[in-house]
């Protein structure tokens, strides 16, 4: 039984690495389509990606909707979450609810319902609209992450500062700033790849003026199978793979460097 | 005395309040009023009624795509558990290191856009693909097209959804006290019944927590179907799009929409009340 699931699970962990790994060798192929092992290698691709506008393009709409979106859903939810971890008040589970609720509804039903909603209000084909649908999508993962550091605070912290003096104002920017930093950047960062990668909304409401790296990459997967989208996976997967590695790495070459051992 | 202590009462019922305001009103504006438009249209367009819902209810075709979607959210679901119960179990069972070496792939496999992914499988089971070429190797010489079917979908979206199902495994099973196992190994439960009656209840509230999160998940799920699916085997959000893309039936998606939206929160419903929502995504 044991050395049966044992041999189960590296197959899994073959599996699950496999479609994460071809794509990188595609990339730097030289064959006009998808053709494995590939012919030869080449930086024709990615050359190819950063001349194109209509790549381009998608990229930088991304990059700028995921960006106000960020902004957005930050200054929503942060005084929410404290409202929701610090305080008793009647309707409480109610607004617990009420922020959950974007995680429930699958997104083709809000795709559907933004799509006649912005057509109303002119909103459709314009990046404001992706911007105010996506931050409601966000709001959930956001409000877990920052909730779940909010409820890991120490509050004999803000009680001590407060007992020597300190004004409310001041117990805030030098005290409950610094500590929640780490947990308001990570929560940031799960808002910008919401709505990084957020693809069936952006397919409905961004139409080509607002079009996102998400719908450009749909759009082209579906008619052509274009190899630039090869180029487009590597790059995301690399960002993905740094954002997950150096981090560690940093810790580890701290830990070298500190001569401390970890714990 | 009395009128500074309602007023203390009523600062601290209004405080948080205040706090939620802005994120109350926006969600009001930009989640509820699309939400309810979605369930007007369903049963205003083309004309008032419940002819839409008499549609999709009875519909031959209709009928079929539901089927398709609770039938594929299953076996997705059940394929993940088959895929993830064992990855969990090994990485609970080597080295640390070669746990958080896991951990990192499955993480990265987790962060990977899906669009990057599902293209991943269109590339590893095209024609001209690895998998092809495995099996050119090895004597087949006409494969069996692997590409738009069901088992291209299929193993795409397993592929897509294991990482949530190992998730919820995994954080269990690292919280089974080891002497646990081996007082049930000591008053003699082994192999099979050692996992049945001990292993297995254990780790039921991984199981249970991640296989609610998969069905839901893929019960929406519109991209992947879309793209590696076979065109005669839609689901339900694939429909919903065709029906608002190409056949201006809004509707008629609509009501599908509704009635997609209303099952997915009886699952959570119920899983709410015996669980708690906020345990789901944890």
């Amino acid at each position: 039984m044991n050395t049966l699931m044992r041999w189960i699970g590296i197959a899994v962990v073959i599996f699950i690495a496999a479609p994460l790994v071809i794509v990188v060798p595609m990339s730097f192929s030289t064959a006009a389509s998808l053709q494995f092992p590939p012919p030869g290698y080449s930086w024709g691709y990615y050359q190819q990606f950063f001349s194109d506008p209509s790549w381009l393009r998608p990229a930088w709409n991304s990059i700028y909707i995921a960006t106000m979106n960020t902004l957005l859903t930050m200054a929503l939810v942060v005084p929410a979450t404290f409202a929701l971890v610090r305080h008793k008040f009647w309707g409480k589970s109610f607004a617990n609810l009420m922020m959950m609720m974007p995680m429930a509804v699958p997104h083709i039903v809000m795709a559907v319902g933004y799509y006649s909603y912005f057509g109303e209000l002119k909103l459709v084909h314009s990046k404001l609209g992706v911007v105010l649908a996506h931050t409601c999508l966000s709001v959930p993962i956001t409000f877990l992450v920052l909730s779940a550091n909010l409820k890991g605070f120490d509050l004999t912290l803000e009680r001590a500062a407060r007992s020597l003096g300190a004004t409310p104002g001041q117990v805030f920017r030098h005290i409950t700033l610094p500590i929640l930093k780490p947990g308001l950047a990570i929560s940031a960062l799960f808002a910008f790849i919401q709505s990084f990668d957020e693809t069936v909304v952006a397919i409905f409401i961004s139409g080509r003026d607002a079009e996102t790296l998400p719908r450009k990459m749909f759009d082209s997967i579906r008619e052509e199978a274009d190899p630039v989208i090869a180029v487009i996976s590597t790059l995301l997967f690399a960002v993905v793979f740094a954002g997950l590695i150096v981090p560690s790495l940093i810790k580890g070459l701290r830990r070298m460097a500190g001569g401390t051992p970890s714990k | 005395m009395g009128l500074s202590l309602s007023a203390l009462a009523e600062r601290k019922t209004l405080w948080p309040w205040l706090l939620l305001a802005p994120l109350t009103i926006y969600l009001a504006l930009f989640f509820l009023v699309p939400l309810v438009e979605v369930v007007i249209m369903s049963v205003t367009e083309p004309r008032p009624g419940l002819a839409n819902y008499e549609k999709v209810l009875t519909g031959s075709l209709y009928r079929k795509v539901f089927l398709n979607t609770f039938g594929t959210a299953l076996l997705v679901t059940l394929c993940c558990l088959l895929v993830g119960y064992p990855l969990a179990y090994l990485m609970s069972t080597v080295s640390k290191r070669a746990a958080m070496g896991i951990l990192l792939l499955i993480t990265m496999s987790f962060w990977t856009s899906f669009l990057v992914r599902t293209y991943a499988w269109m590339v590893l089971l095209g024609n001209n693909g690895p998998v092809v070429w495995l099996m050119q190797t090895l004597g087949i010489a006409e494969p069996p097209p692997l590409l738009f079917t069901r088992l291209s979908s299929t193993l795409a979206m397993v592929h897509i959804l294991a990482p949530y199902m190992i998730m919820n495994i995994y954080t269990v099973m690292q919280k089974i006290d080891p002497s646990l196992i081996r007082s049930a190994e000591s008053m003699g439960a082994y192999g099979k019944s050692l996992f049945r009656h001990v292993y297995l209840p254990l780790t039921a509230p991984g199981i249970a927590n991640g296989s609610v999160l998969v069905f839901v998940i893929c019960l929406g799920f519109y991209v992947t179907p879309v793209l590696l699916g076979s065109p005669r085997e839609q689901m339900a959000a694939g429909l919903i799009g065709n029906q608002i893309e190409q056949f201006l039936a809004f509707g008629l998606g609509s009501a599908m929409s509704i009635v997609l939206l209303v099952v997915t929160l009886v699952i959570l419903g119920i899983y709410h009340r015996r669980f708690g929502l906020d345990k789901l995504y944890g």
